[in-house]
């Protein structure tokens, strides 16, 4: 898998963007400070007055300025950081608890399978934006500035969320996958051999189930992504939501916060704005990308799949037929068929 | 027997998990998790269903307290239309998509596989706001006004969210289908059934698509979440007067407890008729 991929051209031009948009977010923050310029006013070179923000795209301000005249390049750059951060801890912290609990579950019986998949069914009629809008509901919208509580206890608070909602789905997933590779004729020897639970884990469970542990990663990706835009959509932006005079509004802007902001002005302003469509072109790249990049995992998953030696009845027919000849028994008929042919 | 007492015992497992979700918001105070709150919770909620007919919601419109229960009937109703349509129209599209790529040479099949992986890639919200933005540059350029953009409290909007659900689920349908295509093609009883000299129709109508038909009611019920979170947001953008955005405006604890049975029940039931109706044959060694 690891070899198709290092081939994979459009795997690494994936890999290079979310580098380098990384590095413009964390180069930001190291060397302006985590600045975003304020341009309220344009005016020409002759000091006449063009136009007050918000600016539209320009030479200038390549992706125009919004209300407070605050660059919207800039900020995409310094959100881009948070909203990468936030989808890939929450993924991963998902990921983690997820094994830990699967795959204990999954050595166990068919009956506690049973058991856990009743239990486990009604998490799976409840949309995961409504349950987490109303547990965030009462705790990350606050009235004031004054009242906004620390950001190491809101990210706390809001990470525990976010990843215990996408728990029961995911260890239902992972007990299912671990079951299916542990009916595979390889585990059931390793089991008949005396190979213990922990042996059978590390040596033979382990290296078939990364592959699919880094789709499922992306996929949590994007699923925490889309959670965090449906959440803004509703007004519960990442990190909390103050209510001020002119409206509600993030505090931290990270891109699905962005976009939930910025909703408003898209069915209220104008039909259709800048400021709008530059965080919701932005999410929807940052979903594509993702989404390519978990296709090509799949396509290397695949491709290692089928590359994996199948011994067919055939085959092993002609290996017999092999050893009952009498011209050289440990040769194959297929190799000496190919010998004739050429 | 042994079934219905399986079923039984799922249906009152299901009801006691409903009851402890519906609980999860007096989990959390201000930003704690509070055990105590949670069991608190609990017990009101235990409570509420000997008077399940008591809950009231706050009609903002009316400006005054409602009984829930009448009037959830004409949101039951506009959700459940959006969302049968568009599973049926997605269904029925799906099926002519894999019936048209089964029949298709490899070109072809390349073709329709990279166009629908790269659309199945749109979120359910980007459909929504290209859906309107294309409905109001229509307006804007050639004044046609027939399509709503926004539903309101006397005028019911369809045509749009059950587009943009359709879309989302029928990319959905189609990736699972098209895998299992490729998957079953070349098993056995296929190959005998060609060798027999069956055309590429029939094989497909007759004995591949029933073998998957069981198959995938399973991958569309550990699905259903999906749709349901899609189904969501297009109430919610679409200003559709429907049971989840009620949900949203109404997020009281008994209001959830009540939705949550409305939303679970069904598709109990349905469970138990996919069990019943399909025929054996059909569903294999599952």
């Amino acid at each position: 898998m690891r070899r198709t991929l290092v081939r994979d051209p459009i795997f690494w031009i994936c890999i290079i963007i979310l580098t380098s948009l990384l590095l413009m977010s964390f180069g930001n923050t190291i060397f302006r400070d985590g600045q975003v310029d304020r341009i309220s006013n344009r005016y020409a070179d002759d000091g006449t007055f063009i136009a007050t923000s918000p600016l539209k795209p320009s030479f200038d301000q390549w992706l125009g300025t919004d209300r407070s005249g605050n660059d919207l390049f800039q900020m995409m750059v310094e959100g881009f950081k948070w909203t990468f951060g936030v989808c890939a801890f929450v993924a991963l912290g998902r990921l983690i608890l997820g094994l830990m609990i699967g795959i204990p579950l999954a050595f166990r019986g068919k009956r506690l399978h049973g058991i856990l998949k009743i239990v486990m069914d009604g998490f799976l009629v409840l949309p995961v934006s409504l349950l987490a809008l109303m547990l965030m509901l009462s705790s990350l919208i606050f009235p004031e500035m004054l009242a906004v509580p620390y950001l190491s206890d809101r990210l706390t608070f809001e990470f525990t969320i976010l990843i215990v909602l996408g728990l029961p789905s995911l260890v239902l997933y992972i007990i299912g996958e671990t079951r299916q590779i542990l009916t595979q004729e390889f585990m059931v020897v390793a089991s008949t051999l005396g190979g213990g639970t922990w042996h059978r884990f590390r040596r033979h469970l382990w290296p078939h189930l990364v592959p699919t542990l880094s789709i499922i990663f992306m996929q949590q990706f994007i699923q925490t992504l889309m959670l965090l835009v449906q959440l803004s959509l509703f007004g519960i932006f990442f990190s909390g939501t103050v209510i001020l005079y002119e409206g509600i509004t993030p505090l931290i802007f990270e891109w699905a916060s962005m976009f939930g902001y910025y909703f408003n002005q898209f069915s209220a302003v104008s039909w259709i704005n800048h400021m709008f469509l530059v965080p919701t072109i932005g999410i929807a790249l940052l979903i594509f990308l993702c989404n390519l990049l978990t296709s090509r995992l799949e396509r290397a998953y695949r491709i290692r799949r089928h590359d994996q030696p199948v011994i067919e009845e055939t085959s092993i027919v002609q290996n017999e037929a092999a050893v009952t000849s009498l011209d050289d028994p440990f040769v194959p008929v297929r190799h000496h068929i190919n010998q004739e042919t050429r | 027997m042994t079934f219905l007492a399986r079923k039984s015992l799922q249906l009152i497992i299901a009801f006691f998990v409903l009851i402890a979700i519906s609980a999860l918001p007096s989990l959390i105070v201000r930003m704690h998790f509070v055990p105590e709150s949670y069991w608190t919770g609990l017990q009101e909620q235990f409570h509420q269903l000997t008077k399940l007919n008591e809950i009231t919601y706050y009609n903002v419109t009316a400006e005054r307290e409602d009984q829930l229960l009448p009037a959830l009937q004409p949101l039951i109703q506009e959700t459940l239309i959006l969302f049968l349509t568009s599973l049926a129209v997605s269904f029925m599209v799906a099926i002519l998509y894999v019936s048209l790529f089964y029949r298709s040479g490899k070109w072809m099949r390349t073709f329709l596989r990279q166009m629908s992986r790269t659309l199945e890639m749109v979120p359910d919200l980007f459909w929504v706001i290209l859906s309107q933005s294309l409905v109001i540059y229509l307006f804007k350029t050639t004044g046609f006004d027939r399509i709503e953009v926004a539903g309101t409290y006397a005028d019911s909007i369809r045509f749009l969210p059950i587009l943009c659900l359709t879309l989302t689920t029928v990319f959905f349908f189609i990736k699972w289908l098209t895998t299992q295509i490729l998957d079953q093609e070349e098993s056995l009883f296929l190959e005998l059934a060609r060798a027999k000299g069956l055309k590429n129709s029939t094989l497909f109508w007759k004995h591949l698509l029933p073998t998957m038909f069981y198959r995938f009611y399973l991958f569309f019920r550990s699905n259903i979440i999906t749709v349901l979170s899609s189904l969501l947001i297009i109430e919610y953008t679409f200003e559709v007067q429907g049971l989840f955005r009620f949900v949203l405006y109404n997020s009281q604890m008994p209001i959830l407890l009540v939705i949550l049975f409305l939303v679970y029940l069904p598709i109990f039931v349905l469970d138990l008729l996919a069990e019943w109706l399909i025929p054996n044959a059909w569903k294999g060694e599952l």
